[in-house]
Order: structure tokens, then C-alpha cells, then sequence
């Protein structure tokens, strides 16, 4: 019957075929990753941790501004309290990214749940949503698959970085730093949905701007703040 | 590679290795709980489909305030190229091959 031959299998089995796609589609991102990690790497081995620590540390935590916030604040004596302060301060956001996507974990079993929001970094979730606004039917797969490319390469990468730390040049000298705001640019053009974002979106920047230059914790929360009230906005404005 | 100036006690780093994981995981599933519990219609729903634009278009301001003219132009380069191609490797090829040319010119520091 032409119905069922069109039904995809049940959601939570997984679809090898869309966890592929999105290791391929974000092979881009991967290779600024590497660089950052490798980076990152140098930065471990000055604050005196092993291969295994920094494999260890990427597996588990996932989120790699935050690592390198937190190794940073060792290496500048500040403690291991104030390490986990400024990495989670910097993590906030991943409470917007993993909530924004709520239908993809929607039905799913517990363990799904903690892998897929695991593996929820920013290059995969905003990844997803660009494909999703090209039209691609993309979901838990897609974060899945990309997700597990994305923490492969930034485990293998940091690890790397410390070990051949001496070796590594600096990203900015090759112009690598700015290989993810080109990204981000890329992501956010075909993220536009129209007119209706005009406004949403310009409080967004107004708000990051402020924030990001005026705040004295963290520039990062710009991100945080710039996003929800654009949002808000949004919220207030719209209509079903 | 050890420096023992700057090395952080072995205690230190298994605390905040630990400390960052369990807090990590810990935000990403308050967020999709959150995201659950608001409601499917409305303004809330309104404002979490408008969320991850916003969150974006706040990064690119967050990553551009931090640096100088030299980045701005490399962003309206990369502006233009993603509008035009709609393609991601050859906007972040163009971006940063705009950015090494410039600091490479020194021009508009």
C-alpha cells in the first residue's frame, strides 16, 4: 500500500540514513573546530593536564568556549569554584538552544533525551535549524549525527593539541578565528523568515550590542540576553 | 609539557572537570524540560520558534562588538557571499580569506 511504503520507521529507532547526512553537512564547522580544539589543547598542557583529562573533559562537558573559560581560569590561579562559575555562566544559553528545539525530543525515551541534549553544541543545533528553513525535514537524527562528528573531532583535536602542544600555530594568524562568525553569518541568512523578523531581530542585536559592551561579567551574556528579547518581542508582536 | 608555574593542582582540575560536566548536563535538560512545559500555542510558543533567530543574529553581534573594522568588513563580505551562494563552506572559505587579506594590507585597523 502506497500509505505504509511512505511511513518512516518509528522515531525512536535510529535513521542511519539522516545521523549520516548531518555528519557530512557539518564537516565545514568540524575543521574550525579541530583548529580551536587543537588550540584549546595548548591551553591544557600549559595548565598541566594529561591526553586522558582533556579526552575525559570533552566527552563529558561538551561545550567548548566553557573548557577553555574554565582551563583558562586555572592556569590564572583562580580555582576550581570560580573555574565551574565562569564555564556554566558561559553555558546558560545551551538552556535556549536545547529548549527552542523541544519537538525533536518529543515521544523519545530518557536516554535519548540525555544523549540528544548532550550533544546539542551551538554548530549542530544551528545546523539543524538552517537545513529545517531550506525545507529539510531534519530532527533528533540530524542533532545526533552531527553531534557525534562534532565531539569526535573536538576530542581527537584537544587531545592532539596537548600532546603536540609546541607544534600548533595560532588560529588568528591564519585567519581561523573568524571561521565560525562567517559561519554564524551563513546560518543566520537562511534563518530569516521574513519581514516578521525585523523587529525581533534588531532588538536582538540592540540588546547584544548594550549588553555585550557593557557587561562586566561576560560578554557572553549578550547572547543570552540579545536572544531572549528579541524573542519576547516576538512573543508580544505575533499572531497564531 | 608541564609548566609549574602556571599548572593547576591535579584536585583542582578532577573538581572542575567534574563541577563543568554535571552542570553542563544539567542546563541542556533544564532547557528541553522548560521547553516542554511551555505552551504549544500563544505568546510563549510565539517567542521559542522566534528564539534560536535571535539567539544567532545576538552571536554574530556578540563576536563583531569584540573585535574591530577590519572583522566588520569581513562580515559584510561574508554577508554578501552567504545571500548570494546560500552556501555555508563557501561563505566561511570567503570570510576568512577576506579577514587574512585585510590583516595582511593592514588596512582599516
Amino acid at each position: 500500500m502506497q500509505h505504509e511504503a511512505s511511513q518512516k520507521p518509528h522515531p525512536s529507532n535510529p535513521d542511519s540514513g539522516e545521523a549520516l547526512r548531518a555528519a557530512r553537512d557539518i564537516l565545514p564547522l568540524a575543521i574550525g573546530v579541530a583548529v580551536y580544539g587543537a588550540a584549546f589543547g595548548l591551553l591544557t598542557a600549559q595548565a598541566g593536564m594529561d591526553g586522558l583529562e582533556v579526552g575525559v573533559m570533552g566527552l563529558t562537558v561538551f561545550a567548548g568556549s566553557s573548557q577553555i573559560v574554565a582551563v583558562e581560569r586555572l592556569v590564572a590561579g583562580a580555582g576550581a569554584s570560580l573555574a565551574i562559575i565562569a564555564g556554566l555562566a558561559l553555558n546558560l544559553r545551551l538552556l535556549l538552544l536545547t529548549a527552542s528545539v523541544r519537538e525533536i525530543y518529543a515521544g523519545r525515551p530518557w536516554w535519548q533525551v540525555i544523549l540528544g541534549a548532550h550533544l546539542t553544541s551551538d554548530e549542530n543545533w544551528a545546523l539543524m535549524l538552517s537545513r529545517r528553513a531550506a525545507g529539510e525535514i531534519v530532527g533528533f537524527w540530524y542533532m545526533v549525527g552531527s553531534g557525534v562528528l562534532i565531539c569526535t573531532v573536538w576530542i581527537a583535536a584537544t587531545v592532539a593539541g596537548n600532546i603536540f602542544a609546541t607544534a600548533i600555530p595560532e588560529p588568528r594568524a591564519l585567519g581561523m578565528d573568524f571561521a565560525f562568525t562567517a559561519a554564524f553569518i551563513a546560518i543566520a541568512c537562511t534563518m530569516w523568515r521574513g519581514w516578521s523578523d525585523a523587529l525581533p531581530w534588531s532588538l536582538a542585536i540592540l540588546v547584544a550590542t548594550g549588553v555585550g559592551l557593557t557587561s562586566i561579567v561576560d560578554t557572553s551574556f549578550g547572547i543570552v540576553a540579545g536572544g531572549v528579547g528579541g524573542a519576547v518581542l516576538a512573543g508580544a508582536l505575533g499572531h497564531d | 609539557m608541564t609548566d609549574p608555574a602556571t599548572a593547576a593542582g591535579t584536585a583542582a582540575i578532577a573538581i572542575t572537570m567534574a563541577g563543568l560536566a554535571l552542570g553542563t548536563i544539567s542546563i541542556r535538560l533544564v532547557g528541553v524540560a522548560l521547553g516542554r512545559s511551555l505552551p504549544q500555542r500563544g505568546p510563549w510558543a510565539r517567542g521559542l520558534k522566534a528564539l534560536p533567530g535571535c539567539l544567532i543574529i545576538s552571536l554574530v553581534t556578540v563576536l563583531l562588538v569584540q573585535n574591530g573594522p577590519q572583522e566588520w568588513i569581513a562580515a559584510l563580505v561574508a554577508l554578501v557571499v552567504a545571500c548570494l551562494t546560500r552556501s555555508l563552506p563557501i561563505t566561511m572559505l570567503c570570510g576568512i580569506a577576506a579577514i587574512y587579506a585585510l590583516r595582511h594590507s593592514g588596512l582599516f585597523l
